[in-house]
């Protein structure tokens, strides 16, 4: 545990969001993808993809200081990070009538992707706001760390 | 002859205090979109006295309240279990939050203007006023 310990933890949260943004762009970007992957010598549209985050927990230098009594846990934990990139297998594709598109089938409708882009635009701001917030903690912490610098200097 | 007295060792207290509660703070707003995730908060009472207990009981004044289960953790740090505001039962506050770490860093900042002027006090002691 350093004195950097906060820092640290808002950079993890800086990661996963931005990680999040990244996700969210490719969903918009993918959103009339035909063509993402070939299932069994078939086009599949391009699926939406989605972050799931979860608690980092103390790493294993902490639990072995913790095991031979050297340091004790100070319960606050390590940050965050990406524990998947799920694909939406729930949602069905959109159908969308077009029989002069090269992907239409017998009856002429097309499958779409996934993404619902007013959903993607919600998490999209969702995650910046976060971004935010965690930019707002780390200056909070780095003005902190400097007015420590500044004891005894009268 | 004691030169520093209690002050500064108090204040001391007071700063590693204030810098765990950062901490905590800081894995709060981290997890915002964490599932599940329940907001840690110390104790300031617990750092102080470096106190440990098991659990902290609830004033519960009918037998069917439910009990809080804060669970401490070793250094005063706990969270709260049953507590959750949103559907994927995470129960991060970000106004709370935010509003907890601007007065962290107001209080902090206070305690160590307190030691600066402990020190620069100290200084014209030695100095003899000069």
């Amino acid at each position: 545990m350093s004195i950097f310990h906060s820092m640290n933890t808002t950079a993890s949260a800086l990661t996963s969001q931005r990680l999040r943004m990244d996700v969210i762009s490719s969903n918009i970007a993918n959103v009339d993808t035909t063509r993402a992957k070939q299932v069994n010598g078939e086009w599949e549209p391009y699926r939406k993809k989605s972050v799931t985050l979860k608690e980092q927990q103390g790493q294993f230098s902490n639990f072995l200081n913790m095991a031979i009594g050297k340091s004790e846990k100070d319960g606050v934990g390590n940050g965050v990070k990406v524990s998947s990139i799920k694909e939406d297998t729930e949602t069905p594709f959109k159908l969308v009538y077009d029989p002069s598109h090269p992907d239409a089938n017998a009856e002429g409708y097309v499958q779409m992707s996934n993404v619902d882009v007013l959903k993607e635009m919600v998490d999209l701001i969702s995650a910046s706001r976060s971004y935010e917030a965690n930019i707002t903690a780390f200056n909070a912490n780095k003005n902190m760390l400097t007015k420590a610098l500044e004891i005894g200097k009268g | 002859m004691d030169l520093f007295g209690g002050t500064i060792s108090s204040l001391e207290k007071g700063l590693s205090y204030a810098t765990l509660k950062n901490k905590a703070i800081t894995q709060n707003i981290a997890n915002v979109d964490t599932p599940n995730y329940k907001t840690k908060e110390v104790s300031f009472k617990d750092v102080l006295n470096d106190a440990k207990q098991a659990t902290i009981p609830a004033y519960r004044t009918d037998a069917r309240h439910y009990d809080f289960e804060i669970n401490i953790g070793s250094n005063g740090v706990y969270s709260n279990e049953n507590f959750r505001s949103r559907a994927n039962g995470n129960a991060v506050n970000m106004d709370a939050e935010q509003a907890k770490l601007a007065e962290n860093t107001i209080y902090y900042n206070a305690l160590i203007d307190r030691v600066s002027s402990k020190f620069s006090t100290l200084n014209n002691v030695v100095k003899g006023g000069r």
